[in-house]
């Protein structure tokens, strides 16, 4: 679990991060973040270093979203 | 500035663009229907004459034929003498492999069709579309264009990119709102090979999310098998609801990508840049 990953659990948000030098990939457990959570994962991501962050959207295997 | 009113200074940098166009007597314009050269072989046409002007449009699978056609039908529209070159910059291994100064490569292949072009039209000498603000930015195209004695006229004589929008707007040009349209290499990092595929698959995925309604500053860059979109970071709520963002992932998974993303932060002119180290974040 990377350092992003763990910071982004501890404040609520289930995901999985994937880390491509200084890209990480956000892999949202359920729906894609609101405008709050997309802030928190902005200013996370900085903190750890990262220039770029994004959060995938429907993954495959992932539960789907309801309208 | 204002996107109606045009100050005099701008007034001043126009009468001096027109002045350094009428001192050259025919120019071939590398053109290529943004913003920039559209204003330049406009502003060309109507100081030179048609018989005097030349603009010549690149045409390769780094370009989106969208973007070609729309050149095309601007130069008509505008009067503007035109001529379609293919270039063959994928083929070029050195512009394949795509290092940081890969639009180096790009533009020599471009320079050495138009230069020896110019002369045998007997026009007098190749400009491009380089704005005031180019200047300050990471272009190692540029460098192609002095090796071989390509001039910026726009640049030259000052005109930043939001004065020659508001000109364009003065002038009824279509293009004064257009966002700006880097070739499509810009969106596969540095040091991952360019390829003809690759760019069909991002050229196919923008096109397909235009035609979803998507407007403003739109970029798919290419991860792989991942997507990632830059849109305006206003529309981001908007294309994440569940219902949008499904036709997203059903449109760029039809281009061929397997996994879809959105760049939080929205569009960046240069993201890659700023990914891989060439600037400061």
């Amino acid at each position: 679990m990377t350092s992003l990953e763990s910071r982004l659990r501890e404040v609520g948000f289930a995901c999985r991060v994937e880390t491509r030098e200084r890209m990480a990939i956000i892999v949202p457990d359920t729906a894609s973040p609101n405008r709050e959570d997309r802030q928190r994962m902005i200013q996370l991501a900085r903190t750890e270093g990262f220039t770029h962050v994004c959060v995938e959207i429907e993954p495959r295997g992932a539960s789907l979203p309801r309208d | 500035m204002t996107s109606t009113a045009i100050d005099s200074a701008t007034r001043h940098k126009e009468d001096a663009l027109r002045a350094w166009l009428r001192a050259r007597q025919s120019v071939l314009v590398g053109y290529s229907g943004g913003v920039d050269s559209t204003y330049l072989a406009v502003v060309a046409r109507e100081v030179l004459g048609r018989d005097n002007v030349l603009a010549v449009l690149g045409r390769s699978a780094s370009v989106p034929l969208e973007q070609s056609l729309q050149a095309e039908a601007i130069a008509t529209e505008h009067g503007v003498p035109l001529q379609i070159v293919d270039t063959g910059e994928v083929e070029d291994p050195r512009y394949a492999a795509n290092p940081i100064n890969r639009c180096y490569f790009c533009k020599s292949v471009l320079w050495e069709v138009l230069v020896p072009m110019s002369r045998e039209r007997g026009l007098h000498i190749v400009v491009d579309g380089t704005n005031a603000d180019d200047l300050g930015e990471y272009r190692p195209g540029a460098q192609a264009a002095t090796e071989v004695g390509v001039e910026s006229p726009l640049a030259l004589v000052g005109l930043t990119k939001a004065e020659i929008r508001a000109l364009s707007r003065e002038r009824g040009l279509a293009t004064w709102s257009q966002p700006s349209a880097p070739c499509l290499a810009s969106r596969i990092p540095y040091g991952t090979e360019v390829t003809r595929a690759r760019l069909a698959q991002v050229e196919r995925a923008e096109s397909s999310l235009r035609a979803l309604g998507i407007e403003g500053n739109l970029r798919v860059r290419h991860h792989d098998e991942l997507a990632r979109i830059e849109l305006d970071a206003a529309l981001i709520d908007h294309w994440l609801e569940p219902a949008n963002s499904r036709r997203i992932v059903e449109a760029v998974r039809a281009a061929g990508f397997d996994r879809v993303a959105i760049d939080l932060r929205g569009f960046r002119s240069g993201s890659l840049n700023v990914l891989d180290g060439v600037v400061a974040a």
